[in-house]
């Protein structure tokens, strides 16, 4: 068995995720052996949700009483900036991190790149793993112990319908074939065929990063949340050119429906237009040609890969339903019916729920 | 019979003189499809051509009659594409014309040829490309020059207003027209000028119109090319490339936005899919972040910057290459990815911002392309439209992207006509219908 703490980390290009397991089973003795650090490590986790200025606890993605490798305990989500990882490799080094003779299991990115910033400055070796290998295993894990005894999947009924529109829970027993949409600063789409099978199908740099990045540049906004936010209050059809601004209504012959989009930021060519538009519009209209050019790239793989269902995870939809919305309800539009589109509730943190379970069966 | 690699209706007929002086003045249309809405003009021009040399030289009364009977339209002979964001339009303009032809012509034909040829610039935004005219091309029976012109959509009611004030009605010609704004403007065209289109579709006319081109080559040259050696600033080099053999072909049509076709022979093609990220969000986008105003000065901005401090590289994230799926430390991981850091926005300027937004639509239009083309298992890829006009960052990138991505296996083509074809082949129904 591994040492306390365990520990799983993605560090992405925008977010490091980490999944940490806290122990509710601790004997008295255990307790008692255990070194100072390990346990301020354990109290600083479980009794904040907030740490430094820019770390969060998702606090309601908080799976109780798991059972991990014979141990019961709590599994925590926490969150921070990628920018802000000499804070954290400090603070590894403050709490004598190293002297705990833990495995740190990481994946993402940044596993690669700090590596040499953790040797030096923490002392603490850490174990590179694959995103991608990482991210099915975790989709896979989290889906079987499911979300404290709801369904980890879910899927959007009626998605255009505000009225109408259901989030239903879905069954992923039987998950192969599967395409796996991971839409973080960028985009991996894996076609999975089973536990150990499976290749990165393609990707698109126009990701997360590219929607908070132009938002950003755009709207004069600072933050993700604030990006949302704008982009919930705005109109994306006066910004982009509609099939029916070129055509005066639908272009039949190839089924494309007047209020399609046909040229993204189309009217903004325009003096006039640019001047009629808000910010709220231009974040929207981010929001809409990031997630619809997703979605198309996603229903040719998924077509290509004859595959009928698609799991898009990844941190880009967090607290991002518009996008969900829009996902769920391109993917059954343009395929008629065809494809379905999955959300899993733990988002982006697969890929750091991954690395923990190799700490603790490595393969 | 082929006249320069295209066929007139009506061929193949014996036409003798003594059968076309037995012709009526005004017969229907041979083909088989009668256009919509515009039944007597298009009946009167319709009914084939006659190879020119076939006429008798020494009649004039024949050849008179002749040109007033179906063998080939009224002039003038437009083709018109109305885009999402310019309108593309083509002009023969007759260079055989005899002196007894031109003594019958009317004055606004005249003055419409005369105005059409004699400016390159049409009131503020109007546009002749002299450098890709054909010239000395024998266009159902006629020789002449054909010429390519441009106008920004906006200014379509200025264009409807023209043609209404030069009684273009009058003329009795077919305006054959494509694109979205065929479908859009056509009322205005009846009810402003007295015009009836004759309303194309867009990617029949596109295809129709490169296979033609291509054929009848430009002016001597080849109309197609491509790039060798596209990474290397050095040795990369145009060359010409023969498409003769052209099917099956990937066609990339970028305009406002983006159609990619999988063409298998000339009368079977289909749509594969399109993108909404495509000319006009790379303007629009550019207009919004750098405060440019055209196509060419958002261009020369790019030209200018450098999109590696705006976008976030594989490096950025990972120190280095991601190795186990091949993904370079250069390549992009996430298009304008670091302008979230707020020091990093206030460490780019303006050219940077639209070459990254350059760089960030190409590029997503080449890997669209390359899943088409894997998908359709075709390895030549034809990239068109107006997006690519003056364009040679674009052109290169995916020239450039095609290859590597692909490891070789694929070939990204280009086409000096870049973003007329469509009007071409509006042109070529107005000559041949369908």
């Amino acid at each position: 068995m591994s040492a306390f703490p365990w520990f799983g980390m993605d560090i992405g290009g925008t977010l490091v995720k980490l999944v940490y397991f806290e122990p509710k089973d601790i004997t008295a003795e255990e307790e008692q052996e255990e070194v100072e650090n390990l346990k301020s490590i354990r109290k600083y986790l479980t009794s904040n949700v907030a740490y430094g200025s820019t770390g969060i606890r998702d606090v309601h993605l908080e799976l109780k009483d798991l059972t991990l490798c014979g141990r019961k305990g709590n599994l925590h989500f926490i969150r921070f900036p990628t920018q802000d990882m000499s804070a954290f490799i400090q603070m590894g080094r403050d709490k004598h991190f190293s002297s705990l003779h833990t495995t740190l299991c990481a994946t993402g990115g940044g596993a690669y790149k700090f590596e040499p910033d953790f040797r030096e400055m923490a002392d603490l070796q850490l174990l590179k793993l694959d995103e991608l290998d990482c991210l099915i295993k975790g989709v896979l894990y989290i889906d079987s112990v499911k979300f404290n005894g709801h369904s980890e999947c879910y899927y959007f009924e009626n998605p255009t319908d505000p009225v109408q529109c259901q989030k239903k829970p879905y069954n992923l027993e039987n998950p192969y074939p599967l395409l796996l949409v991971n839409i973080g600063s960028g985009v991996s789409i894996l076609a999975v065929y089973s536990k150990d099978n499976y290749k990165r199908v393609t990707g698109t740099s126009l990701g997360g990063g590219t929607f908070l990045g132009l938002c950003c540049l755009l709207t004069g906004c600072s933050t993700f949340e604030e990006a949302l936010e704008m982009a919930t209050r705005g109109e994306s059809t006066t910004v982009d050119k509609l099939v029916r601004d070129i055509y005066g209504g639908d272009y039949e012959r190839f089924g494309l429906p007047g209020w399609a989009v046909a040229s993204s930021f189309g009217n903004m060519m325009c003096k006039e237009k640019r001047e009629s538009i808000c910010k709220e519009d231009l974040a929207r209209a981010t929001l809409v040609t990031i997630t619809n050019n997703i979605g198309s790239i996603t229903r040719m793989c998924a077509l290509n890969e004859n595959i009928d269902r698609v799991v898009f995870v990844g941190n880009f939809l967090r607290i991002n339903t518009l996008s969900m919305k829009l996902l769920a309800y391109a993917m059954d539009y343009w395929s008629k019916g065809q494809l379905k589109a999955l959300f899993l509730e733990h988002e982006g943190y697969f890929g750091s729920v991954g690395a923990l379970l190799e700490l603790l069966n490595p393969t």
